[in-house]
């Protein structure tokens, strides 16, 4: 057996992609990975719509932006994007980056993405937990897509709200009714076109970890 | 049998699980809730301002709140609104005292969806809702964008919120 730690680590979410096309077969073994991830009483509740037309993506990217940027927008007018950013000590650089956060402008990338996988979960045949399902079956496909020399990004916002995941089936055809399929999220796919930066800051494993009961640190 | 404060405490443990189900995303995921009644109401106005005040007709006819008032700034983005005695206050002083932060305002989605229904706005979001319990009273701050150019429009809501309070700008509605 391997260790895929490597794999794991070296995975960052990617945004922005080259415009060459994803090859079937690499498509069809990041829906294989899915296909394999955990699932509880091996309901097997994800179902998977792989997007390539343009004006579908353009749609979904829209979307997106519109969602991501009016909860931003509302959020700067709060103060709060401020202090979230207040690390980038650069005064230009931080308003170029929240201007890009609060336009929505973050979020449009599947605009861009040569192939969007849009994972939903049907609802009658999974009773077990359906968005924990799928939430595994959606990191197994950014694990193989990385593994693959691919970038990708697991994209909620877009179906964050109750009325924009409608809008959301909408696009795609999906049945809208609240007891039929779940949308969970999207998964843009295309050839990385930035630089993976790592590594990325993460918490102390000392501040993350106990052992044998909640808050004790020492290990036994 | 007080009625209300049955169905109040229902809707604070609801809330309560729900929160502890998806934490801050819990907000997102409510604000359907309410649009019933209003959408069972023939709400007219062709602007903001007719919508909002509509509702708060039928609102408070129905007994939902006794008072409400609002104010629209910050570019046309902004809305600003005070509900007074509503039937539903108790749920937020209950969930406040349980330690979640209070993210669903049944009277605040109808007016938000009317705005969205009727005028065809883009979207909308709830940013902050407080509550002063001494006063029976709410205060919430929203987003409504009429269309995507709307978005990204930034300027400082409590600087807004402080004039409009200053000035007195705020429209009350009585049934």
């Amino acid at each position: 057996m391997q260790d895929i730690l490597d794999v794991l680590i070296s995975r960052k979410s990617i945004r922005r992609y080259k415009p060459d096309p994803v090859p079937d077969e690499m498509i069809d073994k990041i829906l294989e990975a899915a296909r394999w991830a955990p699932t509880g009483e091996n309901y097997q509740p994800w179902r998977f719509i792989v997007i390539t037309d343009s004006e579908t993506k353009n749609k979904i990217g829209e979307l997106a932006k519109v969602g991501s940027g009016s909860r931003m927008t509302a959020w700067y007018c709060m103060g709060e994007m401020q202090k979230r950013f207040e690390k980038i000590k650069d005064p230009d650089k931080r308003a170029r980056v929240l201007e890009f956060m609060y336009s929505g402008k973050v979020s449009e990338f599947a605009k861009h993405a040569p192939v969007v996988i849009a994972v939903i979960g049907d609802l009658q045949v999974g009773s077990v937990d359906v968005p924990y399902d799928l939430s595994a079956a959606t990191e197994n496909m950014l694990l193989e897509a990385h593994s693959l020399g691919l970038g990708a990004c697991w994209v909620h916002g877009p179906v964050a709200t109750s009325r924009d995941a409608i809008k959301f089936k909408k696009i795609l055809g999906i049945p809208t009714g609240m007891n039929e399929y779940k949308v969970i999220c999207y998964v843009a796919v295309g050839f990385p076109a930035e630089e993976r930066k790592h590594p990325r800051p993460k918490l102390p494993m000392e501040d993350l970890v106990y052992w044998e009961k909640f808050g004790n640190k020492e290990r036994p | 049998m007080d009625r209300t404060a049955y169905f109040n405490d229902m809707m604070a443990r609801l809330e309560e699980l729900f929160y502890h189900e998806l934490s801050d995303c819990a907000c997102w995921k409510t604000e359907f809730i309410g649009i019933d009644f209003i959408q069972s109401k023939d709400i007219q106005g062709s602007t903001p301002t007719e919508i909002i005040e509509n509702c708060i007709r039928e609102i408070t006819t129905a007994g939902l709140a006794k008072e409400i008032s609002y104010s629209i700034g910050g570019q046309d983005i902004l809305l600003y609104v005070k509900v007074n005695g509503c039937i539903h206050v108790a749920k937020e002083t209950t969930l406040r005292q349980r330690g979640i932060k209070i993210y669903n305002c049944p009277i605040i989605n109808m007016i938000l969806d009317q705005i969205i229904e009727k005028l065809n706005f883009e979207t909308t979001y709830v940013a902050g809702i407080e509550v002063d319990e001494s006063k029976s009273e709410c205060l919430l701050k929203c987003a409504i964008f009429e269309s995507p150019k709307k978005i990204g429009n930034v300027c400082d809501w409590t600087d807004q919120c402080r004039l409009i309070d200053e000035n007195d700008q705020w429209t009350t509605v009585k049934c």
